[in-house]
């Protein structure tokens, strides 16, 4: 049953989902480790999205310690933090744009060290994975 | 016919072709990724019919493209409804000086014709790029890189003087003070300031054979330290380095099983030798640290030099040859290479190099004075070069990757090697060149004022069109 994106049943079962994924505890297995990986996805307000959503994921050594969505698009805990319209997000969970495409031609802004984040390409896309292989009710679907 | 035709065939010597009669290869060039069809095709016999063909197609508003062995892939060497000036029908040795060290050449001179030319004296030129079958004027348009440019620098840093036919159809000798501006602009220039027609080409006395050390690394950051170190020192004449996969089974990829790889870096370490007087091999490998020493040999330089005719062969007899060839080539900072490299390599899937491979050669930056032979700064480099050979039917999904990988390495500081796939935007072509862009597009202004040299690849002129435009 599709859960409701935005809630925190989502980050939930996200959490679970990339503590399952063993291609994100292979690829991810050095992100965050001698630095801080916690991301912050910014789901930013578009035609689709009414309201912006911010997903904050502690991660670290390939696994989640906590997938929660914070009130606003900064957090004190995020290392970096990745921000889109919400159709460019629906676009590359959809894998009809690369995450690292989106990144290196400024599309999707980063907030914190580009080339530190580019480093560890498949531990994002196997997180992106987790997120496009959840059941999920996105809004305007 | 054609109804210029007449005119341009009855001014000139050599020979002109229209697209009823030139081969359809004409149309493309080894990246097999552009079809142009050119309005003509001139096999030029002389710089006078160069000049003669430049002349007309600015009377008659025609852009002039230049064509070698057309081994780039860019849409470079290709003409879309212009004159495509194929060059290999220049291809003479126009004298060779033994004691000063010097060989004058036509443009479309092969390397390999050359250097088989030049044995009966045991000179050689002093840089030569790993695929002998491309033309001196291509390569010396390009920068001309290869296994003994961390010592000699790139091909056009091993000119004495050059015979360059500009955009306004003027032949000019020019070396680096006479006429320096065009020297300098030609060399790495892209065809884009004049026509190469002639090269004095620096030579050097070679031994009679060589000897290779097949070295294994298992670890990129201990293979680039052992790569500094021999760089460093006067023992080697030649270095190389592939990155190589060892394919280990699957994994997950986007949720996808994908065959994954153990990367190995093979370095090829060479010494030239007379016979008689072999290479003390334990005082040379002293100080290195390989995974593995897996084989020692000993083969005539002529050989050596011509080592990668059995690899192309090979792939030719694999009908990979005609495949889409993107290959991205990056030379990288010393300080972010293993990054960069280690990086791209973990995202590469092994089968892309079915027909192609991943080089990897050291380099030195101070060794090139040439202004347009873009690299990053700093002494110490490494050249990273992923060269597939992609069936047409996966080439929209091999893109992207290749695209970002060119984004990615460019990010990190690296500078793209041209004659690749490059499809650059106006922005990333002025960060490419930096602070000499500027110089570039004043140099284009000042040689090739209508913009009608090589048209559609790199966007200095007044008219970035590829089109005939009249």
């Amino acid at each position: 049953m599709a859960i409701e994106f935005g809630t925190p049943e989502w980050a939930r079962a996200l959490e679970q989902a990339i503590n399952a994924s063993s291609e994100f505890r292979n690829a991810g297995s050095k992100w965050g480790v001698g630095f801080n990986g916690t991301l912050l996805f910014a789901f930013e307000a578009d035609a689709a999205l009414a309201q912006g959503r911010y997903l904050l994921l502690r991660l670290a050594g390939g696994s989640c310690r906590s997938a929660e969505f914070a009130p606003g698009p900064a957090h004190s805990d995020a290392g970096f933090a990745l921000r889109a319209p919400f159709a460019l997000w629906r676009d590359i969970l959809a894998g009809k744009t690369l995450a690292a495409t989106a990144i290196l031609t400024g599309k999707l802004r980063v907030d914190g060290d580009k080339i530190a984040l580019l480093k560890h390409a498949g531990a994002h896309r196997a997180l992106i994975h987790c997120v496009a292989s959840l059941d999920t009710q996105f809004p305007g679907a | 016919m054609d109804r210029l035709y007449r005119t341009l065939q009855g001014s000139i010597e050599g020979v002109v072709s229209t697209p009823d009669q030139f081969h359809a290869g004409q149309s493309t060039n080894f990246g097999n990724l552009h079809q142009w069809t050119p309005r003509f095709v001139v096999e030029p016999r002389s710089a006078s019919d160069v000049a003669t063909v430049v002349r007309f197609a600015r009377e008659q508003g025609l852009h002039v493209s230049t064509r070698g062995a057309a081994h780039s892939q860019g849409r470079i060497a290709l003409s879309n409804g212009g004159i495509l000036l194929s060059m290999g029908s220049m291809r003479g040795v126009l004298g060779v000086d033994p004691a000063g060290l010097t060989a004058d050449v036509e443009a479309g001179m092969i390397w390999r014709d050359l250097v088989r030319h030049l044995g009966r004296w045991n000179l050689v030129p002093r840089v030569l790029t790993n695929n002998l079958g491309v033309t001196v004027g291509g390569t010396l348009s390009m920068a001309g890189v290869g296994v003994a440019s961390f010592k000699y620098g790139t091909q056009g840093d091993n000119v004495r003087e050059l015979d360059v036919v500009t955009g306004k159809g003027e032949l000019k000798t020019c070396d680096r003070e006479r006429n320096a501006d065009l020297f300098w602009g030609s060399l790495a220039g892209l065809g884009q300031v004049g026509i190469i027609t002639r090269a004095r080409l620096d030579l050097r006395r070679a031994k009679r054979m060589t000897r290779t050390y097949y070295l294994l690394y298992d670890d990129l950051r201990r293979f680039l330290e052992d790569a500094r170190s021999a760089m460093n020192g006067d023992t080697w004449d030649h270095l190389e380095s592939w990155a190589s996969p060892c394919p280990q089974g699957t994994k997950p990829v986007a949720g996808k099983r994908q065959v994954f790889a153990k990367w190995f870096y093979p370095f090829h370490l060479t010494v030239e030798f007379d016979p008689g007087s072999p290479p003390d091999d334990a005082k040379l490998l002293r100080g290195l640290a390989p995974y593995d020493n897996l084989y020692v040999d000993d083969v005539p330089t002529i050989d050596f030099l011509e080592r990668m005719i059995p690899i192309f062969d090979l792939w030719k007899r694999g009908g990979t040859w005609e495949h889409i060839h993107a290959w991205v080539e990056t030379i990288l900072p010393w300080e972010t290479a293993a990054d960069a490299i280690e990086s791209v390599l973990s995202e590469l899937p092994p089968a892309i190099l079915v027909g192609g491979h991943v080089l990897l050669w050291p380099a030195k930056g101070k060794t090139s004075r040439s202004p347009l032979f873009m690299r990053p700064p700093g002494e110490d480099l490494v050249g990273f070069g992923v060269l597939p050979a992609i069936p047409p039917r996966y080439w929209e999904q091999a893109r992207p990757m290749l695209d970002n990988l060119s984004r990615m390495t460019t990010l990190m500081g690296g500078k793209r090697y041209l004659s690749g796939h490059i499809d650059f935007t106006p922005e990333e072509w002025s960060e490419h060149f930096g602070d000499q862009w500027e110089p570039f597009r004043a140099l284009k202004q000042r040689y090739d004022p209508d913009g009608i040299l090589n048209p559609g690849f790199i966007p200095l002129g007044a008219d970035p069109g590829s089109a005939e435009r009249r």
